[in-house]
């Protein structure tokens, strides 16, 4: 397994495209440093102001769509030249291939969450917050969307493998994206959606007697459930596809 | 010869899912409104005075957001297609000129976006009609907030294609993408003069067709950027 690691790590490091890690704390700066947060009841706590209206953006279209991004990039090398058959041939289960390749994403994904726990601290430093910055809340919030994207990056992978082309797994995740406005308006919808869960577990608004922002059987039925769907399903389909 | 190449590209794009792409757009923008006036029709109507333009608003507040997100996938794609195969040079070894491969290609693009807005005119109408929101149908609002986000959009397609057709590596231009869209979610707060603006019809003069202006304008001029810098570059 972990030389299947090591090799996924040096291709990856080796084609150039790590920057796009550095886009999560760019966008976290530009909302936090742009958006107008006077219309926002976060409470006497400028920080909490900040969370939310940065988190919002962030959560609610940036990171499902860059995740998304990342999981074809990790699956680029084998699809040109055939990739795939240079990689199958070797003496090593398809399983792991999948499973080296997931573990690399989320790594990946949490890194930019760090990243963007930077930007947050950043811009609080450069308007000049005076209260302490609440740590406690806001790596609850970081960990939680990590959370609530491993299910969103099973898919996208089980995507990134079945097609070639980097438009056809983005269609797919805008396609499921983009609802999500709508839907977390809705308090009958909103906790059963995939796509609306980095939201849900990024808003520090919720409940916060929790341990993530939103109620244990909301983690585990949704965002566990669509994680085994997902996961599954894109293992099985590796299993099975033709190089 | 343009003729001829756009009937090549027409074919190139055949049961690639890029005419799915075109009616799933305009579809999808709607049918999210079915689902929110589904759930809450009473309340939403109690929300305002005018039903229609109400309607309209909602619609357009995804209209921008699809608009923007549908050129990367088919700017992106269209390039694909040419990439995935090593296609660009035997494309440009045919006795065709650069330019006009860059033109065809903008071209099928552009008439692809200009349908999905006349789907999108049609679905929005005939949804509205079905809600019943009131005898006076505001048509010229209803073709305005059909075509101006796709005019005003321009520029975003002259950038797209520009990148997504000199990019080895689609990762550039679809993450380009993602920082556009949310650039144009954030449209409230942005400047005027930023391209992922205008798609959304606001301005500070709250006259929408100076976004479609604009976006005519500036598409133009950032299409024969593109359009040169892709003839100078070398065929990989």
């Amino acid at each position: 397994m972990l030389p299947i690691m090591s090799s996924e790590w040096y291709k990856l490091s080796k084609s150039r495209i790590l920057w796009i890690l550095l886009v999560g704390p760019m966008v976290g700066l530009f909302i936090g440093l742009t958006a107008n947060f006077d219309n926002l009841g976060g409470g006497p706590n400028e920080w909490y102001v900040k969370l939310l209206s940065m988190n919002l953006t962030y959560a609610l279209l940036f990171l499902p769509l860059i995740t998304g991004v990342l999981a074809s990039v990790v699956c680029r090398y084998e699809h040109q030249e055939g990739g795939w058959k240079q990689l199958l041939a070797m003496p090593l289960t398809r399983g792991k291939v999948f499973i080296s390749k997931y573990i690399l994403l989320i790594a990946l994904v949490m890194v930019m969450q760090l990243l963007y726990l930077g930007s947050i601290y950043l811009v609080g430093v450069i308007d000049g917050i005076p209260e302490p910055f609440p740590l406690n809340i806001v790596w609850k919030s970081i960990f939680g969307g990590w959370v609530a994207t491993l299910p969103l990056v099973a898919l996208q992978l089980w995507m990134s493998i079945l097609f070639k082309s980097f438009a056809a797994p983005f269609a797919v995740n805008v396609i499921f994206t983009l609802p999500t406005i709508l839907v977390v308006n809705s308090e009958r919808f909103g906790p059963y959606y995939p796509w609306a869960q980095p939201f849900s577990m990024m808003y520090i608004g919720g409940n916060t007697e929790d341990i993530f922002f939103v109620p244990w059987d909301q983690l585990l039925i949704v965002v566990g459930g669509s994680f085994l769907l997902f996961f599954a399903g894109g293992y099985l389909y590796f299993q099975r596809k033709a190089v | 010869m343009m003729m001829r190449l756009l009937r090549v590209d027409f074919l190139k794009i055949k049961r690639k899912g890029l005419w799915l792409l075109t009616v799933l757009g305009p579809f999808g923008v709607v049918a999210l409104q079915m689902v929110n006036y589904g759930v809450r029709k009473d309340y939403l109507l109690q929300q305002s005075e005018n039903d229609w333009l109400y309607y309209i608003e909602y619609i357009s507040n995804f209209t921008h957001l699809a608009i923007v997100l549908g050129i990367v996938i088919l700017t992106s794609f269209i390039a694909s297609i040419e990439n995935e195969t090593n296609a660009w040079k035997q494309l440009i070894a045919l006795p065709v000129s650069k330019l006009s491969v860059y033109l065809s290609k903008f071209t099928v693009i552009t008439i692809l976006l200009f349908i999905s807005s006349v789907l999108l005119l049609l679905f929005s109408y005939s949804y509205g009609l079905y809600l019943d929101l009131g005898e006076e149908i505001p048509y010229i609002t209803l073709l305005k907030y059909s075509f101006f986000p796709f005019l005003a959009a321009l520029p975003v397609l002259a950038l797209q294609l520009w990148i997504a057709t000199v990019s080895h590596n689609q990762a550039i231009p679809v993450t380009v993408g993602v920082i556009g869209v949310i650039l144009a979610y954030s449209a409230f707060t942005l400047p005027d003069w930023m391209i992922w603006k205008w798609p959304s019809l606001i301005n500070g003069w709250d006259k929408p067709y100076i976004n479609a202006l604009l976006g005519l304008s500036v598409g133009i001029l950032l299409y024969v950027i593109g359009m040169f810098d892709f003839k100078r570059r070398d065929v990989k």
